[in-house]
């Protein structure tokens, strides 16, 4: 093979790797502040304090927890869907807020709000 | 003069009377006395700094008569300090923002037109609607300044799709509470009512704040006699109070806390067990510290290695109870970031963490929250470019000064709009020129206060917003040692055509239909935030109380607990960090010897007064009497130097500007500094008694900022001074 033909090669495929980066990136992009709401919605009732479910904070796991978690698609002991709680863009969301926010993610603190 | 002194005149009769015409501060207590036909005491909470003090307001015939302090609050006290006292001044002073203003001349010409709110609320929107569709809602700028209802203001410009909301903090803590959060994953309190040995580094604290920790201090020092060592290049009064005073050669601080790091490790001095249990990368430390030896850094600091050497031994053998104080301080240098991230590692392997007497992290009291569905994202970057430029930083403060280079460059993408609320640039923000140039190139300027600031004087549109006495303030939670919420009510209806920043946002949130993300009411969301509290009627005790404290005292030792997991990427007390190697800097603090004035030049060092807050409250009738105007300190061999002797004006030139003051000849500061106050030389015409009185630093300290957290640095100017 020539050089420049092997170039072009080389070229596509960290071509077509960047695009898979950025859309699995894109992909789990979702808003924060919106997940913060959709978890406080549907979550909430159930993982609270003393509730059946028992308390779930986005600090409840690592940043590759909630990743894993997400990726399963489950819950409730793994038997349940989790679309079956809130669509996948939600869902989308609520991965965001939780991962941002994870207790090995970096949270500089500020003053006031 | 004290409020003693005083009240010792006012007593004077005829006598005080006199003094009462030409000293404003008598006047309110000569007054005949007339029979009252209404007194009550509402309790709130003070606005005149942020360190929100719970206090009582006096009112007498609708009258704010007096502000007290309220001791049911275990954080302020029963203290009101003398800008609490003066808080009455913003309500009552003739030259507070009466109406809705619009610009009737140019800019900075002080020609205004009074107008309805409608007026001004339709005019502010065409704005920002005309900007938006030029430049994007990226082209819209939101800065604010720490208050209860910021959050409100912040939310239209992201409801707009801005991503550029600016906040104070970059002007201020950002080096401290970034170099805290990357250490332990939080920014801890200091107890400093319960330690026993305490060092600070120009922390001032006996003069420029009187808060709690001011307080606590005051026992800690006196009454216990804690010891106090404290580094300053000027004599203030916490150095007057000091056990210690090291005029340390400015920009080497860190070469102080290195030795001592290299005292206590190489001396097997620090806490084993707790660097054992809860720090990850100590191995790495100890060799880093090695060749940072006292006697290296006298040559830095000019403070003797034997006392860098009995320091550190004091300092580890009072442990736990001692501690590093962080203070409250903006950044001083571009790198300023390991200098506090120094302090946080010395705190660490002397095991003081979550220790009675030393660094505690801070309690907290949960609220409830009113839920609403957000806006989209915004679809552009930063204008200041916070993920290239300071990736670890807090995105949502933002990076000012970089903002305002990038502004003016018109990179990446044009700014044309400046929403400002309570936050006055002009004076926060070095190198007032490029400030005045940013300024010029927009085609809207609106501003939201309670006084004529000298950005509002450059706006096109002024909302006076009602003070804090006049308007009720969503709930706020205090976390520290001992966790507080307070409430701020209404004291008086408002006394003239102003709102609370709620409505001015809904105001325009219904004209640039947004209105869905501002309906609701402040009712409607503080009855959301209080119905978590462990009360029976949460509202009705903070309009009872003011303050909820919660009923247990202080916690020690709640994080310390071999599987605590700290808020860190290593899950311990990050000594190194990956995450700071992973983003490019360095993973331990490095000393980098620093350029120092060459001769004929000073270093221009800053610092406060308690009785002012930053620019904001020289102006105030009572507050101004203190220091009507300011001046240089400088000292006597300098002076000499330049033929400059106790009372001259004197011309003080950087490289980006030259301001006019008295010269204050003193041996209270180095040779190789000078300092003047902040706050004066104000443009706005309508702040009367600081306008064209001294001169406005902001003039002529340079643009810089710390390298990591991106917080505007304000030690790096080099001045002359010549006689004038």
């Amino acid at each position: 093979m020539h050089r420049a033909s092997k170039l072009q090669t080389v070229s596509k495929i960290i071509f077509v790797a960047l695009i898979l980066i950025v859309a699995t990136t894109l992909l789990w992009a979702g808003n924060e502040a919106k997940g913060k709401y959709y978890f406080k919605q549907n979550c909430k009732e159930c993982h609270s304090k003393g509730a059946v479910g028992g308390e779930i904070t986005p600090m409840s796991k690592t940043q590759a927890q909630w990743k894993a978690y997400f990726a399963t698609g489950k819950h409730n002991k793994r038997v349940e869907p989790l679309t079956k709680i809130m669509p996948d863009d939600q869902l989308r969301d609520v991965q965001t807020f939780l991962a941002n926010h994870a207790v090995d993610s970096l949270q500089p603190e500020t003053c006031g709000k | 003069m004290d409020r003693r002194r005083f009240l010792k005149f006012a007593a004077g009769g005829a006598a005080g009377a006199t003094l009462a015409a030409s000293v404003p501060y008598l006047e309110p207590m000569l007054r005949k006395p007339q029979l009252k036909t209404e007194r009550r005491e509402v309790p709130t909470t003070c606005e005149m700094c942020v360190n929100k003090c719970s206090i009582i307001a006096v009112v007498e015939d609708g009258v704010i008569h007096k502000l007290n302090p309220n001791p049911e609050s275990p954080r302020s006290r029963g203290m009101v300090c003398a800008r609490g006292n003066a808080g009455l001044q913003q309500v009552y002073d003739p030259a507070r923002l009466k109406r809705p203003l619009l610009r009737a001349g140019a800019r900075g010409e002080g020609k205004w037109k009074p107008v309805s709110w409608d007026e001004a609320f339709d005019f502010a929107a065409e704005k920002l609607k005309a900007v938006k569709e030029k430049c994007g809602p990226q082209g819209t700028l939101w800065s604010s300044t720490e208050s209860f209802q910021e959050t409100f203001f912040k939310s239209l410009g992201l409801a707009l799709g801005s991503p550029n909301v600016e906040r104070h903090p970059t002007l201020c803590l950002a080096s401290v509470n970034l170099a805290y959060s990357l250490t332990f994953g939080t920014v801890p309190s200091f107890d400093l009512l319960n330690a026993r040995y305490i060092i600070m580094s120009g922390a001032n604290r006996l003069e420029s704040f009187i808060m709690p920790d001011t307080v606590d201090l005051v026992g800690s020092t006196t009454e216990r006699k804690a010891r106090l060592i404290y580094l300053d290049p000027r004599f203030t009064v916490t150095a007057a109070k000091a056990d210690e005073w090291y005029p340390i050669r400015p920009h080497t601080d860190l070469a102080f806390i290195l030795a001592m790091l290299n005292v206590i490790v190489g001396e097997n001095r620090y806490d084993k067990e707790f660097v054992a249990t809860y720090c990850s990368g100590f191995d790495k430390l100890a060799e880093h510290v090695k060749t940072y030896t006292p006697e290296w850094a006298e040559t830095e600091t000019e403070i003797p290695a034997k006392d860098i050497i009995r320091i550190a031994r004091e300092f580890a053998d009072a442990a736990p109870r001692a501690l590093y104080y962080a203070g409250r301080r903006s950044s001083w240098y571009r790198d300023d970031f390991p200098m506090r991230r120094a302090q946080a590692i010395l705190n660490a392997v002397i095991g003081n963490w979550d220790r009675q007497g030393g660094m505690v992290p801070n309690a907290k009291i949960a609220l409830g929250e009113y839920m609403f569905l957000p806006w989209d994202d915004p679809t552009a970057p930063r204008v200041d470019e916070m993920d290239k430029n300071f990736p670890l930083a807090a995105k949502g403060d933002g990076a000012y000064l970089k903002m305002r280079e990038n502004i003016l460059e018109g990179k990446p993408y044009p700014v044309k709009a400046w929403m400002i609320h309570k936050q006055d640039p002009m004076n926060a923000l070095p190198e007032q020129a490029k400030t005045l140039r940013m300024i010029e190139q927009m085609d809207f300027i609106g501003v939201i206060d309670v006084q004529m600031s000298d950005m509002a004087w450059y706006a096109d549109v002024v909302f006076p917003e009602s003070t804090y006495l006049e308007r009720q303030d969503p709930v706020e939670v205090l976390a520290g040692i001992l966790p507080v919420v307070v409430y701020r009510q209404a004291v008086i209806p408002p006394l003239h055509d102003t709102k609370p920043t709620l409505e001015i946002v809904q105001g325009l949130a219904k004209r640039l239909g947004l209105s869905q993300y501002f309906d609701y009411t402040i009712d409607q969301w503080i009855d959301a935030q209080v119905k978590e509290l462990p009360l029976d009627t949460p509202l009705e005790y903070l309009k009872h109380h003011g303050v909820y404290a919660s009923p247990d005292g202080p916690k020690y030792g709640t994080t310390l607990k071999p599987d605590h997991r700290f808020v860190t990427q290593s899950g311990k007390i990050d000594l190194y960090s990956d995450r700071l190697r992973e983003a490019g800097y360095d993973a331990l603090p490095v000393y980098q010897t620093p350029m120092q004035p060459p001769a004929g030049r000073f270093r221009l060092i800053l610092g406060r007064k308690a009785y002012f807050t930053q620019a904001n409250t020289t102006n105030n009738p009572w507050l101004n009497t203190f220091a009507p105007e300011n001046v240089l300190w400088i000292h006597p061999a300098s002076a000499r130097s330049v033929g400059v002797e106790d009372g001259d004006r004197v011309e003080v030139r950087s490289s980006v500007g030259s301001i006019t003051v008295k010269a204050r000849v003193t041996q209270e500061i180095r040779p190789d500094c000078v300092f003047t106050m902040h706050g004066y030389g104000k443009r706005s015409k309508w702040q009367s008694r600081v306008a064209g009185a001294g001169a406005s630093d902001a003039e002529i300290i340079e643009t810089a900022w710390d390298q990591v957290s991106g917080g505007g640095a304000f030690h790096e100017t080099f001045v002359k001074v010549r006689k004038v």
